[in-house]
């Protein structure tokens, strides 16, 4: 099994945070899996632990509609942030609209970070194929 | 020693006679000669007699000398000669008469000659010629006749062209019976018969335009003039003149015909049709220009300028264009224009200002020709607001199809999700778990079905009945169904509202509304402050304002504003905020033709705005 040191959960829905962390207990091996009910919590939570220990998530799973800061303005903070390591954010909604695929392709452009787009439900195969380093 | 009259100095008689008259003897010598003879000729008496008068006269020529040649032979009694004598300036015309000068026995002994200054006579008849010749080239010319008629006779003369303009034959001899009955039956015979009865009875002259019908059938329109003829004060009779005037009179027919048509096109033409002067005054305007104005009669617009008939800013813009098509000579086409009449009524016209040019090419006026468009105007203006609505809509149908499909797809993602670790789960308590999740997920499910079933609700009856309602009694009421509510929150809310003003709402949405934007202030309140909620209400364009201001924490319209009235959109860290009241209210909002801003500051308080359409649609 993957070894992966941090990974980060970004979602409100808490069914999906018990359902991401039991398929990563299957594909990885990691110690350290936080999660966050919206993108502000996140955010903080991960600047704090940036301060501290100067590093971030390896991997961050990012829900788009949550309340009070929702995935995209999220991503914009983040992506803002001096970071020394490359992230893998893996983006994962339901969302169909065609201006969330949007958003995300005009991200892609604007940072280093590997970003992909995932539509709920996730399936083991997938989280095997998206979880990894970046 | 021929035989004749001797040769005396002079003859007391002769001398006196009152006529130039010299007797000569057969050798022309002057024998007699009268005073006034000597005069005309300015001759001196005592060297004439004696002088042949072929001395006298050199300038006279051989047909002269042979005249009086002949006269004394005998060959012709009586002898005229005119004779041009030559004096220093003008030409003289002498008529010289010349008889025979017989002596007791009958024997020609000389010539008797009386001569007379025809000069006169001369001018005369070469001006009489150039008169006539001149009548004529006008007769022809202007196709005028003459014609005479003499009571006594019965005899009417028509002139030459008087015949030709009846187009009669060269045998046709008029009567004065025949004549009237070339008039055409009616008016013009008529007409005829009565002005020859006021003439002969009254002695009045006449002058009509009358139409005849030609020997060869034609009609023709002609000018006949007649005055009576008077001798002693008796009539004798009548003389006139007679004009063929039938081309005058079909051009004219013709140009009032073409006027006609002009002006009937010009007056009922559906559009504003008029001409001004380089003052810009109305000179003249056609039957819609008068129904715009509100008036009956052109006579009250013209003469007027635009200032007299428009406010002064108004006929300021009209009259800076007529002064630049007039200077230009380039011509406004198709121009929006509006106009507003004294009574403040707004008209919306497509303008067109053509200059007029006077002979010179210089502008003298322009003609102006308006369309109405006020009403395809408020047509498009219509349209373009129900684009506005249908596009909205569709947004807004688009919006609620995502919110939809998310919704429910996150729903089913998370179920499938459970479902698969369900079956692969080998441990009961996780399996407990997990059923409580599913049990947690539908419940969720359902709450999110109940919430887009309320929606599709509010966007589906929006034919529900409005009622007028007290907008201040409809707040009250709320107020005391949430007072347990806003007592535990230490909330205040002044209903500000003029118990006069009467909304046109769905009853049902009208509570929920303002539950939802009462209990969204009080939710959202300054943790270091107890909520106040303050309601007024205005009138503004056709709408009720109803103003909702608190002291809550505010909300950064920056960040937030398109995402405020969003479904499942908070903004709080609360765990209250479910993000469904304001776009439930939003939605009821608009479906009672209304709208909802927000002005809003952070750490100071929002003020919500709601639009209640005063239409009872």
């Amino acid at each position: 099994m993957k070894k992966i040191n941090s990974i980060c959960i970004i979602d409100d829905d808490t069914i999906m945070v018990y359902g991401i962390r039991k398929l990563l207990e299957l594909v990885v091996d990691c110690d350290d899996i936080t999660s966050y009910a919206n993108g502000k919590l996140a955010f903080e939570g991960i600047q704090e632990k940036y301060k501290a220990t100067a590093k971030a998530p390896d991997i961050i799973f990012l829900d788009i509609n949550m309340p009070i800061m929702d995935g995209w303005q999220f991503l914009e903070k983040f992506i803002a942030l001096p970071l020394q390591q490359k992230v893998r954010i893996n983006i994962v909604t339901s969302s169909i609209d065609p201006v969330d695929k949007k958003n995300y392709e005009r991200y892609t452009t604007k940072t280093e970070h590997i970003i992909s787009y995932n539509n709920k439900p996730l399936r083991k195969t997938l989280i095997e194929e998206i979880t990894k380093p970046a | 020693m021929l035989k004749g009259p001797p040769i005396r100095i002079n003859n007391s008689l002769i001398n006196q006679l009152p006529k130039a008259i010299v007797f000569v003897n057969e050798r022309f010598e002057v024998v007699h000669a009268s005073d006034e003879w000597l005069t005309d000729f300015k001759l001196e008496s005592p060297d004439v007699f004696g002088t042949s008068i072929l001395e006298l006269f050199t300038r006279t020529g051989r047909d002269w000398e042979n005249a009086l040649r002949d006269c004394l032979s005998g060959a012709s009694d009586e002898t005229t000669v005119h004779l041009n004598l030559d004096t220093t300036s003008n030409d003289t015309w002498f008529e010289w008469t010349c008889v025979p000068w017989n002596d007791e026995q009958g024997h020609i002994i000389g010539l008797i000659i009386e001569t007379e200054d025809i000069t006169q006579r001369k001018l005369d008849e070469a001006q009489n010629k150039r008169l006539r010749s001149l009548l004529k080239a006008t007769c022809e010319i202007g196709k005028i006749g003459c014609w005479e008629y003499c009571f006594k006779e019965d005899k009417l003369t028509w002139c030459e062209m008087t015949r030709k303009i009846h187009e009669v034959s060269d045998d046709f001899v008029p009567t004065l019976d025949n004549a009237v009955q070339f008039y055409k039956d009616g008016h013009s015979r008529n007409t005829m018969a009565m002005v020859l009865h006021e003439a002969t009875q009254k002695g009045k002259h006449w002058s009509e335009r009358l139409q005849i019908i030609s020997a060869k059938g034609n009609e023709i329109w002609v000018q006949t003039a007649g005055m009576p003829i008077f001798k002693d004060e008796k009539l004798v009779g009548f003389t006139g003149t007679f004009q063929n005037i039938n081309d005058q009179v079909q051009s004219e027919t013709k140009t009032k015909e073409n006027e006609l048509l002009l002006r009937t096109l010009v007056d009922y033409l559906p559009l504003n049709v008029y001409i001004k002067d380089t003052e810009s005054r109305k000179i003249l305007v056609n039957k819609a220009e008068c129904a715009y104005l509100g008036v009956d009669n052109p006579e009250e617009i013209l003469g007027k300028s635009d200032f007299e008939l428009y406010d002064h800013d108004i006929a300021q813009i009209s009259r800076n264009e007529d002064l630049r098509v007039m200077e230009t000579l380039k011509p406004i086409l198709s121009k929006e224009t509006t106009n507003r009449k004294k009574n403040g009524k707004s008209t919306t016209f497509l303008t067109s200002k053509i200059p007029l040019l006077d002979n010179c090419g210089k502008a003298k006026g322009l003609v102006g020709i308006s369309m109405d468009i006020t009403q395809i105007k408020q047509k498009e203006e219509e349209l373009h607001d129900l684009v506005n609505v249908a596009s909205l809509q569709n947004k807004k149908l688009i919006n609620f199809a995502h919110i939809v499909s998310h919704n429910l797809r996150s729903h089913s993602a998370n179920f499938a999700m459970l479902l698969d670790f369900l079956v692969h789960e080998k441990e009961e308590s996780e399996k407990a778990n997990i059923h409580s999740m599913l049990t947690n997920a539908s419940d969720n499910l359902m709450e999110t079905l109940e919430n887009l079933n309320e929606v599709v609700a509010i966007n589906t009856n929006v034919n529900l009945d409005k009622k007028s309602i007290s907008l201040r009694n409809k707040i009250d009421t709320v107020r005391h169904t949430l007072s347990a509510y806003l007592a535990e929150n230490s909330g205040t809310l002044l209903n500000e509202v003029c118990d006069t003003i009467k909304i046109q709402v769905i009853p049902a949405y009208i509570d929920s509304i303002l539950m939802n934007f009462i209990t969204n202030s009080v939710r959202f309140k300054d943790p270091k402050r107890n909520p106040i909620i303050t309601m007024t209400a205005t009138g503004e364009n056709g709408y009720t304002v109803l103003s909702i201001t608190d002291n809550g924490l505010g909300i950064d319209l920056k960040k937030y504003g398109d995402k405020l009235f969003g479904m499942y959109k908070t903004f709080h860290d609360h765990c209250d905020a479910r993000g469904i009241g304001l776009y439930i209210a939003k939605n009821q909002i608009e479906a009672m033709n209304g709208k909802v801003t927000v002005e809003s500051k952070v750490g100071i308080g929002s003020t919500f705005k709601i639009y209640f359409d005063e239409k009872n649609q």
